[in-house]
């Protein structure tokens, strides 16, 4: 058996603030990334979407791995995607200067349906483009998985 | 191109959009691009050895885990051969099951509400990406505008 961090560790988590930074996506990696979802390039520049994944977390100076030491997690294998929500208020496009911001505006101590406990983080983070406007919010809530995978 | 949103009812599907075949190699470049070290999206060993694989209603075999960026593009790339690469407003997805190297996968959608915000016309719809034998492998909501 792990051990279980302290719930009110987990619970300080919220409010948790990224460092920040700017993102700018490559046209090579938008191409490479639009090709492994199995589509086209698309037209004028355009991001493919799935790009929100990964570019708030790099944008905002933090990574997987950076997400997972904060939450105390078990191994790679124990922290489970629940959902994510992605809020997209302007078109994505390569080689536009990203403001990225990101937070924890949640953490609670959970049980599931099997009784086993888990640990349940929401990261918010905003993308902004240059003269100020948000251009995406995506949200991303993790299972933190205590002594079950 | 305007479509009047009358063209539109609730219920009406999305055209399907079909990943024959999930790809392991696509899966590389992709961890590579996300800078993802997690070996069960790369290495077939890794995902052989997982103590969990015994607890999963079937056997994940030799096959790397597609990850949930991909799995959902899927969902995506409907989308925009629907209304266009611009028409994605919000998307909410979930995880119910891992989607699999060589897996056959096809994204399907419904209209469940129509809507005008200012001078856009909605879409909310129910989206989904499906397995011939495994059934709902990502499971969520979309906003897609209707004419852009």
């Amino acid at each position: 058996m792990k051990t279980i961090p302290p719930e009110e560790e987990i619970t300080a988590l919220v409010g948790h603030e990224f460092p920040g930074g700017d993102y700018t996506i490559e046209h090579w990696e938008n191409f490479l990334l639009t090709g492994c979802t199995g589509a086209d390039p698309l037209p004028d520049g355009i991001a493919h979407p799935v790009a929100l994944f990964h570019v708030p977390l790099y944008g905002a100076n933090t990574s997987i791995g950076d997400m997972f030491k904060l939450g105390q997690a078990e191994s790679d294998l124990s922290v489970i995607p629940e959902y994510y929500d992605w809020e997209i208020f302007s078109t994505l496009r390569e080689a536009v200067k990203y403001r990225v911001t990101g937070k924890i505006i949640a953490a609670e101590r959970r049980e599931n349906s099997h009784g086993q406990t888990y640990d349940w983080l929401l990261f918010q983070f905003d993308m902004v483009e240059p003269g100020g406007k948000l251009a995406v919010r995506t949200s991303m809530a993790q299972q933190f998985t205590r002594n079950t995978l | 191109m305007t479509v009047p949103v009358e063209s539109y009812q609730v219920g009406d599907c999305i055209p399907p959009w079909e990943m024959k075949s999930v790809s392991a190699e696509k899966m590389r470049t992709m961890a590579a691009i996300l800078r993802d070290p997690n070996p069960l999206h790369w290495d077939r060993d890794a995902v052989a050895a997982l103590p969990v694989v015994d607890t999963l209603p079937f056997k994940l075999g030799r096959r790397t885990i597609n990850q949930g960026p991909l799995g959902l593009s899927y969902i995506i790339n409907m989308m925009h051969d629907w209304m266009g690469p611009e028409c994605v407003k919000r998307f909410y997805i979930t995880f119910p099951q891992v989607v699999l190297d060589e897996d056959c996968v096809v994204a399907r959608g419904t209209i469940t509400a129509l809507r005008k915000e200012g001078n856009r016309q909605l879409a909310d719809c129910d989206v989904w990406l499906e397995h011939a034998e495994r059934g709902v492998l990502l499971q969520g909501r979309a906003t897609v505008q209707l004419s852009v």
